[in-house]
């Protein structure tokens, strides 16, 4: 696969503390690269120092098996932290500036806002616009150059469900065009519905890497419940390895080899009919707390 | 390559309401001083005639005449160039308050990219200074020469040239200020008392290296046009611009832009 972003035992520090500790990571074509971890776990030093604003301790990386440049960076749509304007500027006098800066038309100025529902307000100055609205043009700014890989940080932090949805849609829609995104959140339910891979900083150290996929393999968990007592039932069951009581309902956590079908095959043969059957792919969210347990263990 | 850097920053001032006050102001204040000057000198010629009954007329002093007119008046303007400075210093300070610094990087500009943007800018606003110190030297000249001779109206130009490297060097010290403290009030305010600081500095140093006072930074831009006026006291002042202090100036800015540079490329931004 190729390769967009290789980096290898980068490290930075702070005087006595290390932001960033030998972190090495490759992120391929067409992935959506979420990076999870604790507020302060060096996700956005890690940010900083790939687009060139944050200076490294020492280490390296390659950005499509080539040393940073501004020409890279010109090919890269990215914002840090929060969305960053000229708040005296419209909304499309600042992206004026993006496009003058990365030497792409600025007739792509009006498609990118149009993208992200901005275009009504254009001409209005950036400090007029609501938080959701400031998020939306940043990914509009990021989107101007066509590029081939997106760095968004936190890109729904502070914002309300509607606007955090929006933000999804537009992600997932983004990544269906076959472009690569990085994606740092410390919002496990927004990295799992939009994310292929994903890794784990904590304290500056990579403790996570793999695919979200993979997440959801292993032990299945069935949520069941029937018109009869069931605790005993399931009990005896083999499959069963793990079992509580949540929301009116049996939550089955179920070893090797069994899975949904097993497990209601087991009910019928009981004389039991499941009136409710559910199997659930494990969280990311209850992953991400079971690596953290592991690491700090 | 160097246009589309100076686009950019241009982009950012033109709808940039104090840029638009600060230059305005300043180019009312170039445009007015000669007038006002014509003006005080008739309020004190009629004064003196009141008090001494008329014995000198001072609207016979040169001043505003070809060819004294360029180095008086580049003299005076050169105490304009404060607001320059403060126009410097909130672009640039603004830059990192409002942290686009960082985003312009990100979006594909390197920091000597952003360096050489905002000397271009600095080149223009100087040059357009100059250009109209210029124009206002030649109309007041025009106005108030009694007989204009083309040799007499640009034998004293080379004082526009010490005016325009007296404030490029002075607006470059402004940006390097500006990065190195990044808050404008604070610039600012080290700006105005660098001047008193650096005087201090070399009233305190031993006899023995008095030679050497001319050439501190300040002291060499100042040096580039000297006092004009006691030339109408029969004193002996320069006529020419000199050389030395003009290469000494020349040295400090690009001293002051390689500390820029050095100190923007080893900072995180």
């Amino acid at each position: 696969m190729e390769s967009v972003l290789s980096i290898k035992n980068l490290t930075k520090t702070y005087g006595r503390v290390q932001a960033v500790k030998n972190l090495s990571l490759d992120i391929h074509k067409g992935q959506v690269f979420g990076l999870l971890g604790p507020n302060g776990s060096g996700k956005t030093t890690t940010l900083g120092m790939i687009l060139d604003v944050i200076n490294k301790t020492s280490g390296n990386y390659e950005w499509f098996g080539k040393s940073n440049s501004t020409d890279v960076r010109k090919k890269i749509g990215a914002i840090l932290e929060t969305p960053i304007f000229y708040p005296y500027l419209t909304a499309a006098k600042n992206l004026e500036i993006v496009a003058k800066i990365k030497e792409v038309p600025v007739v792509n100025i009006d498609k990118v806002l149009t993208k992200v529902g901005l275009i009504e307000r254009k001409n209005d100055k950036f400090r007029t616009y609501s938080l959701g609205m400031k998020q939306r043009l940043s990914i509009a700014s990021a989107l101007l150059c066509d590029p081939e890989v997106m760095i968004l940080d936190e890109p729904t932090n502070g914002l309300d469900p509607q606007g955090i949805a929006e933000i999804r849609d537009l992600i997932i829609n983004i990544a269906r065009e076959g472009k690569t995104i990085i994606l740092a959140s410390h919002l496990l339910d927004e990295v799992q519905k939009v994310c292929t891979h994903f890794a784990v900083l904590q304290r500056g150290t990579l403790i996570h890497n793999g695919s979200v996929e993979d997440v959801s393999k292993g032990e299945e968990i069935v949520d069941v419940n029937a018109d009869v007592e069931l605790e005993d039932v399931l009990k005896s069951f083999e499959g069963t390895k793990k079992m509580r009581f949540e929301n009116n309902r049996w939550e089955v956590s179920l070893n090797e080899g069994h899975n949904s079908q097993t497990l209601n095959k087991y009910l019928f043969e009981k004389n039991i009919t499941a009136n409710y059957l559910l199997p659930k792919k494990k969280s990311l969210e209850r992953q991400f707390l079971e690596i953290l347990e592991e690491a700090n263990s | 390559m160097m246009l589309r850097l100076l686009k950019i920053d241009l982009l950012k001032l033109v709808n940039y309401k104090t840029f638009w006050v600060m230059s305005g102001l300043y180019a009312l204040l170039i445009l007015s001083i000669p007038t006002s000057v014509m003006e005080f000198l008739k309020w004190l010629n009629a004064k003196g005639a009141e008090m001494f009954g008329g014995d000198i007329d001072l609207m016979k002093i040169p001043v505003l005449y070809f060819p004294d007119i360029w180095h008086n008046i580049t003299y005076v303007f050169i105490f304009l160039k404060i607001f320059l400075a403060i126009l410097i210093i909130i672009t640039v300070s603004n830059e990192f308050s409002y942290k686009t610094i960082r985003q312009n990087v990100i979006d594909g500009l390197s920091r000597f990219d952003f360096i050489k943007s905002k000397l271009l800018m600095i080149l223009v606003l100087c040059l357009g200074s100059t250009m109209l110190v210029f124009l206002t030297g030649l109309f007041t000249g025009l106005v108030y020469t009694p007989d204009v001779s083309i040799a007499d109206m640009f034998s004293g130009i080379q004082f526009l040239f010490a005016y325009f490297l007296d404030i490029f060097a002075y607006s470059i010290f402004a940006f390097l200020l500006t990065v190195l403290i990044k808050r404008s009030g604070l610039t600012i305010a080290l700006l105005v008392l660098s001047m008193p600081i650096e005087y201090t500095i070399t009233a305190n140093l031993p006899e023995s290296l008095s030679s050497i006072i001319q050439y501190f930074p300040l002291h060499a831009i100042n040096n580039l046009i000297e006092v004009p006026f006691p030339k109408y006291a029969f004193m002996e002042i320069q006529d020419t611009v000199s050389m030395t202090f003009v290469g000494v100036v020349v040295v400090y800015i690009a001293l002051f832009i390689y500390a820029i540079y050095a100190k923007l490329q080893r900072s995180d931004i």
